[in-house]
């Protein structure tokens, strides 16, 4: 304490002393803090002229601790805020009289200034802060100086409105090309956001977002009228980018969410429908154009808005199932069924590209694409058959010389058209009669890829869709051993006849048909039987049917001029050719006679051998290209090909004819029976009482995975087990249906 | 450079010389940093201060070394009137003491009471202050141990207190009858000035209550916790978040279990539960149980129904949940540890539930003297605490083994300890005299 106080002291105690001996109160001088005052007024003040060099901080610091020290800490800090403000009022006039352009510039350099007094002001008045402050519920002196700056410059009337357009306008400069200050822009919006979020928000970035939000109104109008979709697609991108940069610039990183989902509304969600849709450039022409940019970009920018993806999710969908019903239903492609599937795996390969590449393998697009494939593939009830039917050819030629891989992926694709496929049981159906033939025909390209495709279907339908195919592998297997057996065991017998290989069936796992076997030559008839011995003779208990509609066989020919050729051809042919080594001409009803071939087989068997040029080993009388009952056939002596071998199919029609597809399809019909029947009782058994319906829903749910059951079809198998006692209807409820055990 | 790092001061005549390297250590927020900033036209020759020089002596070596020693010659509250001056309190208090281990610990201070009649709590602050409810009165000290303005409640009887932060100390306090006083509120440590009241809603009518013991969730979890009783019946736990000074939720009563009249409430964030404690019941038995809040329902409980009650026989006097969750360690009157296993479901079978360790064997069945305290527990780190008539025990290890044993020789038993801001405060029943135990700071090697 310096020596007047005491001096005031003292002379408080003679005067009281009397009354308080002791207790002596410590009375400053008045004047003393009106003089302190003084010296820290006039600091502040040389503190905002930029003449804080001559001040001593010791000084101030100590006067400002002893005005609080002494209970003088109000008269301080009224003091503070009345200078302050005197000093505030004075710059707000000098920016309100700066000219144009001249403004901000004006105002950053005194809010600079003004921040820089404040630091000083504050190191002063620490003590105050820290003591004073917090007890007398005042604003700390950082606090009060933006509070200050904000109510008597940012707040004046002459510049509140004055700031707020010269901001929005230079913005909108920018929008427009201009290259304005970022810098400056920067530190005034720096300064509001330090004034407080709610000043920022107020007197910046509400209007920041009215404005702009009817800038991109009026903007998006424009564009759209005058745009083709992927073209405004990339302004309304580069806009959002824009705005993010401009966020990331000079704005509060706050602030983007709120612009940007202005721009999304403005330029995006209110054109949504618009921009799908549009002519000639909407989202269907660039799915068919494969515009993966414009797709991807819309893809990005309509994920911004509410709806955006599901629109363009519709769109797609409805796209590829009027694409998809088109295809399936177009007379001119069912013509080709190897052609036909092709299409459909273009089509889905073209779509997941689209999706992997420009729909960012959004999950929910590929189920679109899943659901729109398993829609418009049901709707061709051959699609079934002809997927069997290319992997036929993909499995007899297609695939030759393939690598490993390449044939796995083709085997996936067709697994993936498999999976929606709703019958799957009419598939398995033609799969196997498809797979029987290669089998027995030695055709298939690789035995690796035909077990590879079994595994793949095992894995997708379960053991029981394909125990039956994996019992054909088993049998041609057996085959083969057998046949090894059966030669090393009886070749001294056999001398020179005709070699003989025969495979051998279980019944059941084959789609044999039961057709009466023709009549065969003597000299194959003879091994035929040794083998019946041999085979019985090894297996007791078992039977043997010849198969012979679905043998081949290879014989040699001596043609005229000595030609010699060997010829491949089916059983049935075979027989047929046997006879002309007896005779030069037969009739149609001789052959017929003589081989007992049925008489479908026998027309195409003939048909093959007659009419196709480079094969026709018999000459018909007369010459045409179908047979009657009526023609004569000649061996033709005069036939020549260039190769030594000569192979002759058997005209077929690849896809099946209208009848068998009938029978084909009567025989599904049939299996499917048991199986409906066998899911009821199973459903039935562990439910005991259930309403129609339920039982439906539950046949259906348990039945999709091979096939899509006709709810009359059940209702037939209710009545049926009804009939036969498994079940019984309750006598209250007619629509009740009882578990009989 | 060196040349340019050096400072010199001339403090109060005596000259002194350090770096601007040592005293960054003050911080740009402090006296020091502020006379050194640049704004300041720094580099002068000699800066000269008008005070004590002893006691800067004593912050400078406080900034060279982080360590505080403060010389016989100068008086603890001129240094920290100094430290003040210079914004370098906080400085101080961090080199006072150290962290805080059962183990270590010297006794700082004891303050002497000047309330009359019993102290009801007293309990630690965040930053190393303490307050202790008398009566209708809360005394505040603040971390120097000098009294702030008491907070006067005018007559109405204070139950518990608590510390929300340093500054915010909430009061739980008694109803008088007709007056529609009483409740939960919150007062400023450092003014005493009622913040906000804490109000109990029913059918959306605002009620007054009672409240009792009182527990805060913790960090993040702004809920505190109090056991209310209503006039009409409305007994039960009240919960509210302190942020926003609403209620949020009321756990009421099930029958057999008296929450409203709980003695102790201690949130469990392991089991997303609240343990309630009610060991002084005036009708029912002793209970113990967890509230799950969000389903209103009693996942665990204990209680002593059935045991004939003699003086003689083992009472569970206080609780406190284990700071893993699994078990609650209760204290009997023969200052006996027991644990209630928490994962062993519910043990409503009369009271068998209890492991007692026979701790009291060994202090040979000293029957406690008639105007001793009933004991209480407290937790810290792994470490349990436990006071008995004027010492308090501290037990270490998952066995909990005791380790320590603080006594002091005057003031007679212990009613109530807390521990808060790394300090331990006990406060005695007879001579109104609270302890202050702390653990030194670091040593120098």
């Amino acid at each position: 304490m310096n020596s007047q106080s005491q001096s005031q002291s003292q002379s408080q105690r003679r005067k009281n002393f009397k009354i308080e001996a002791f207790k002596h109160k410590v009375e400053l001088d008045p004047k003393y803090a009106e003089r302190t005052w003084k010296v820290l007024e006039h600091a502040i003040h040389e503190i905002y002229n930029n003449n804080a060099s001559r001040l001593s901080f010791e000084e101030l610091y100590r006067s400002a601790y002893n005005m609080v020290l002494h209970k003088y800490g109000d008269k301080l800090y009224s003091g503070l805020v009345a200078t302050m403000t005197a000093h505030l009022n004075k710059i707000a006039k000098s920016v309100e009289s700066a000219q144009g352009g001249l403004f901000l510039e004006k105002l950053n350099h005194k809010w600079a200034d003004h921040n820089k007094a404040l630091q000083m002001i504050r190191d002063i008045l620490m003590y105050m802060d820290r003591s004073y402050v917090p007890t007398s519920h005042k604003t700390p002196v950082h606090e009060l100086g933006l509070n200050l700056w904000r109510d008597h410059i940012i707040h004046s009337p002459n510049i509140q409105a004055r700031l707020q357009d010269t901001l929005l306008d230079l913005v909108q400069r920018e929008r427009t090309g201009d290259v304005i200050n970022r810098g400056l822009m920067r530190n005034i919006t720096k300064m509001l956001m330090d004034l407080g979020s709610s000043v920022y928000q107020d007197d910046f970035e509400k209007p920041f977002l009215d404005v702009s939000a009817s800038f991109y109104s009026g903007e998006s109008q424009q564009f759209i009228e005058c745009c083709d979709c992927g073209s405004y697609l990339k302004k309304a991108e580069r806009r959002l980018n824009e705005e993010m940069e401009r966020v990331s610039h000079y704005l509060d990183a706050k602030t983007e969410v709120k612009i940007t989902s202005a721009v999304e509304r403005e330029m995006i969600a209110n054109h949504m429908q618009r921009l799908v849709h549009m002519d000639n450039s909407g989202l269907v022409n660039m799915l068919i154009d494969d515009k993966y940019d414009d797709l991807s970009r819309m893809y990005s920018l309509f994920k911004r808005v509410p709806e955006g993806l599901s629109t363009i999710r519709d769109v797609m969908t409805s796209y590829l199932r009027e694409r998809g019903r088109v295809l399936v239903t177009d007379t001119e492609r069912l013509k080709d069924p190897v052609e036909f599937v092709q299409c459909l795996l273009n089509e889905k390969d073209k779509h997941d590209k689209i999706i992997s590449t420009a729909f960012n393998n959004d999950k929910t697009f590929q189920n679109a694409l899943n659901s729109s494939f398993e829609y418009f593939i049901n709707l061709n009830n051959r699609s079934p058959e002809f997927i069997s039917l290319y992997l036929d050819d993909k499995l007899r030629k297609g695939l030759k010389g393939a690598s490993e891989e390449e044939v796995e992926v083709v085997l996936d694709k067709v697994m993936m058209l498999f999976r929606y496929l709703q019958e799957k049981d009419v598939f398995e159906k033609y799969y196997k009669q498809h797979l029987a033939k290669r089998l027995l025909s030695g055709k298939t390209v690789s035995d690796d890829a035909e077990r590879s495709m079994i595994v793949k279907l095992k894995t997708e339908c379960g053991y029981q869709f394909t125990s039956k195919l994996e019992g054909m592998f088993t049998d041609m297997k057996t085959s083969e051993d057998t046949m090894l057996d059966f030669y090393a065991k009886q070749s001294a017998e056999l001398g020179d006849g005709p070699t003989l290989a025969v495979q051998i069936l279980t019944t059941g796992s084959w789609p044999t048909q039961l057709t009466a076997a023709c009549n065969l030559p003597p000299e194959i008839l003879t091994v035929c039987e040794k083998f019946r011995t041999y085979y019985l003779g090894t297996h007791s208990g078992r039977r043997l049917t010849w198969q012979t509609n679905m043998g081949t066989a290879d014989i040699k020919a001596t043609f005229g001029k000595g030609h010699k050729h060997e010829l491949n051809v089916s059983t049935y042919q075979m027989c047929v050719l046997m006879l002309f080594n007896s005779a030069d001409g037969l009739t149609y009803r001789e052959i017929e006679q003589a081989t007992e071939i049925p008489a479908l087989d026998l027309k195409r068997c003939l048909q093959s051998l007659a009419c196709v040029k480079g094969k026709n080993v018999l000459r018909k009388e007369p010459m045409s290209k179908d047979i009657s009952e009526e023609d004569v056939f000649y061996f033709n002596d005069k036939f020549t090909s260039k190769f030594v071998k000569v192979k002759i199919g058997t005209v077929v029609a690849q896809k099946e004819s209208e009848p068998e597809k009938q029978e084909t399809r009567q025989r599904v019909e049939e299996d499917r029976k048991p199986q409906i029947e066998a899911a009821i009782v199973r459903i039935m058994k562990s439910r005991r009482v259930l309403d129609h319906n339920s039982i439906v829903a539950e046949v259906t749910k348990q039945l999709q995975s091979r096939f899509l059951p006709n709810p009359v079809v059940i209702k037939k198998r209710i009545e049926s087990l009804i009939e036969r006692e498994f079940l019984e209807r309750d006598k209250a409820d007619r629509k009740l249906y009882r578990y009989l055990a | 450079m060196a040349n340019r790092d050096r400072v010199r001061f001339n403090v109060g005549g005596q000259l002194f010389e350090t770096t601007s390297t040592t005293l960054a250590n003050a911080g740009r927020e402090s006296m020091l940093g502020a006379l050194l900033d640049e704004s300041w036209n720094p580099g002068q020759p000699e800066y000269f201060i008008d005070r004590n020089p002893a006691c800067f002596s004593t912050l400078l070596d406080l900034l060279r070394t982080g360590a505080l020693h403060i010389p016989s010659n100068v008086p603890e509250k001129l240094l920290y009137r100094e430290a003040l001056y210079y914004g370098l309190l906080d400085h101080v208090r961090g080199a006072k003491w150290g962290p805080f281990d059962g183990n270590t610990l010297r006794l700082a201070d004891s303050v002497p009471g000047r309330a009359p009649g019993d102290g009801t709590a007293i309990r630690g602050a965040p930053d190393g202050g303490c307050c202790v409810a008398h009566g209708s009165v809360v005394h505040v000290y603040n971390w120097m141990l000098e009294e702030r303005r008491p907070i006067s409640l005018d007559y109405q009887q204070v139950n518990d207190v608590g510390y929300i932060d340093a500054n915010s100390i909430v009061i739980t306090a008694r109803e008088r009858l007709g007056k529609g006083d009483g409740g939960m509120a919150v007062f400023s440590a450092a003014t005493g000035e009622l913040r906000h009241r804490f109000r109990v809603e029913h059918g959306r009518q605002p009620k007054s209550f009672t409240a009792g013991a009182l527990s805060l969730a913790g960090l993040d979890d702004h809920r505190i916790f109090s056991s209310c009783k209503g006039r009409l019946n409305e007994y039960g736990i009240g919960v509210w978040d302190h942020n926003t000074g609403q209620q949020v939720d009321f756990f009421y009563e099930h029958p057999g279990c008296s929450l409203g009249d709980a003695d102790k409430l201690q949130w469990l964030p392991s089991k997303n539960c609240l343990m309630v404690a009610t060991l002084f019941p005036r009708t029912d038995n002793c209970f113990i149980g967890l509230l799950d809040l969000r389903d209103k329902s009693i996942p665990w409980c204990w209680s002593d129904a059935g045991i004939t009650m003699n003086l003689e026989d083992k009472r569970v006097l206080h609780a406190i949940a284990m700071e893993d969750g699994h078990s609650i360690c209760v204290i009997n009157q023969y200052d006996d540890l027991g644990f209630i296993d928490l994962r062993a479901g519910n043990t409503n079978s009369a009271g068998t539930g209890v492991r007692w360790s026979s701790r009291s064997k060994l202090m040979n069945q000293k029957v406690p003297y008639e105007e001793s305290c009933y004991p209480k527990l407290a937790t810290h780190n792994g470490q349990l605490f436990s006071c008995m008539n004027d010492s308090i025990s501290v037990f270490s290890g998952s066995e909990h083994v005791l380790t320590s044993t603080l006594r002091r020789s005057y003031g007679g038993s212990i009613c109530d300890f807390s521990i808060g801001g790394d300090r331990l405060f006990a406060l005695h029943n007879e001579e109104n005299v609270f302890d202050v135990w702390d653990s030194p700071p670091c040593p120098i090697i």
